[in-house]
């Protein structure tokens, strides 16, 4: 995509934004007189005396906190499941079916019925875990299992140990559709932590609650916009992480 | 909070609760509950697959407008799911028009479209393009190539992807009962209100069980819906060995930020 259409893109999209905004605006109230007391969002509203800009930080670092130790829990536990996919084939139909199973059960119900038995952070983390194994483990395999036969036979030609050729040429050339996974885990894992302020664990979404309960709708869209602009943030992270790791291959990693 | 929870009163017992009506807070009965979730997530997954897959099917039959599909996900993965269904229950609401069944409907279709438009351009336009040169050898029309040819090579992907997103359908109906609605998730929210650990735990694996339950009999039906040919032969290794990349492609990207 060039430069240009990025920004035509980008402008839309803005544009679009803005519409939809104006546009629930307009649409959102019954009457002018619910649009002038209660209206979706005004500046004004944004902070009060109790709901102050540190308390925006302090949810956004719990936000952060609880997506980076499940991500990372993730990344390590994803890679011994890929290890013993890569290793014993056999075992890849099964433990991609389990994978599938832990992805497809609800996370409302996954973090019920943990914090029934856990402390409520621990049970958002191990549920906030199992979500990112599918994503993170079959990238992992993917990425290895895409490495160019003529890239491993040049490695065991050079004389490479299996240990060797999988952290110098596997996991190298593996290293943009790995990074692939663990951006598109971490941009999961920030939108479903939203759904662990069911179990009061503070987090940007606890601003969506409130501000649902008590019909004080800015409270949601400042919940909203926060978290939309915590998951760019970390998207762009990874991106620029991506971009040093893989100097060799500009070109190709664009997706 | 489970010490919060430990402390309430009358131990009663997991199968009890499901059991025993009269242990209850909700009003109304475990199936007509599971009906009204099942209702409202078909309903959005049809809605949404009507909307969708014809759309995605014709735009890629004429390539256009690529940049949509990886747009439309990326954005649906951005925007968390709490957020759609409280914005569509509170605009419903300052409208006048009650808490359901509509505002959850349309979040879910709005949820449902992503996978199901990305799956089924990727599908469509991937179709085999010696089917569709041989096809407009001989002499079909454009729509009927994409008819005849193109969406019945692209049905196993389009399958997987409508069992993913019905399955997320399901799975995030239950966070309507978060803002006033009804379906199986009540039992959740009300369990943590009422700190009732048996009615938490049995919300929880009701609805667990009733996503795996609808991607159990959506992957059956699926198997019945692939053209024949198209069909992973079962039998001899050498046979799985030719599918595999069939099936790797088959098995759709889950995209949508792992909404459940």
């Amino acid at each position: 995509m060039t430069t240009r259409r990025k920004v035509t893109c980008a402008v839309l999209a803005v544009g679009l934004i803005a519409f939809g905004i104006w546009a629930a605006n307009r649409i959102s109230g019954l009457s002018e007189d619910t649009q002038a007391t209660n209206p979706l969002f005004r500046w004004e509203y944004l902070f009060t005396r109790e709901r102050t800009p540190e308390e925006l930080w302090q949810n956004t670092r719990e936000h952060l906190e609880l997506t980076v130790w499940s991500v990372l829990i993730g990344i390590v536990l994803s890679a011994v499941l890929s290890a013993l996919v890569l290793r014993f084939r056999w075992l890849r139909a099964a433990i991609f079916t389990f994978a599938g199973v832990l992805y497809t059960i609800p996370s409302i119900a996954l973090f019920a019925i943990l914090s029934t038995y856990n402390s409520n952070f621990t049970a958002a983390i191990i549920a906030l875990t199992s979500y990112t194994l599918l994503i993170l483990t079959r990238n992992f395999v993917a990425g290895i299992d895409a490495v160019p036969q003529a890239a491993l036979d040049a490695a065991d030609g050079l004389g490479m140990s299996r240990v060797q050729r999988l952290a110098k040429v596997e996991i190298p050339l593996a290293m943009p559709v790995i990074l692939t996974g663990i951006r598109v885990a971490t941009v999961t894992v920030v939108g479903l932590v939203g759904i662990s302020a069911v179990i009061q664990l503070g987090g940007l979404a606890t601003y969506i609650f409130d501000g649902y309960n008590r019909n004080y709708p800015t409270l949601m869209v400042l919940g909203t916009v926060a978290t939309i602009i915590l998951a760019v943030a970390l998207d762009l992270v990874i991106r620029g992480v991506e971009w040093v790791a893989t100097p060799w291959a500009h070109r190709r990693v664009a997706r | 909070m489970s010490a919060l929870l430990a402390q309430t009163g009358d131990p009663t017992n997991f199968w009890q609760w499901m059991t025993d009506s009269s242990e209850r807070t909700v009003t109304g009965d475990i199936p007509s509950q599971v009906w009204t979730t099942l209702w409202h997530s078909v309903l959005a997954f049809a809605i949404a697959a009507a909307i969708a897959i014809p759309l995605a099917a014709v735009l890629a039959h004429f390539r256009r407008a690529e940049v949509l599909s990886t747009w439309l996900v990326n954005i649906g993965r951005l925007i968390p799911t709490v957020t759609i269904v409280a914005v569509f229950v509170l605009i419903s609401l300052r409208n006048g028009y009650g808490f359901e069944p509509w505002p959850i409907v349309i979040a879910l279709v709005l949820l449902a479209i992503p996978p199901l438009y990305a799956n089924t351009y990727t599908a469509v336009r991937d179709a085999s393009p010696e089917a569709v040169g041989a096809a407009r050898a001989m002499g079909l029309t454009e729509l009927e190539i994409l008819r005849q040819v193109e969406l019945p090579l692209a049905t196993p992907l389009i399958l997987a992807a409508s069992r993913v997103a019905i399955t997320q359908v399901v799975a995030t109906e239950a966070l309507a009962a978060l803002f006033g609605g009804t379906g199986l998730g009540q039992y959740i929210t009300f369990g943590i209100a009422n700190r009732d650990i048996y009615e938490v735990q049995a919300g929880a694996i009701l609805v667990a069980g009733l996503a795996i339950t609808v991607d159990l009999v959506f992957w059956f039906v699926t198997r019945f819906l692939v053209p024949k040919p198209l069909r992973p032969a079962p039998s001899s290794h050498r046979a799985m060995k030719a599918s595999r990349p069939t099936r790797s492609i088959a098995i759709p990207t889950p995209s949508l930020g792992g909404n459940p």
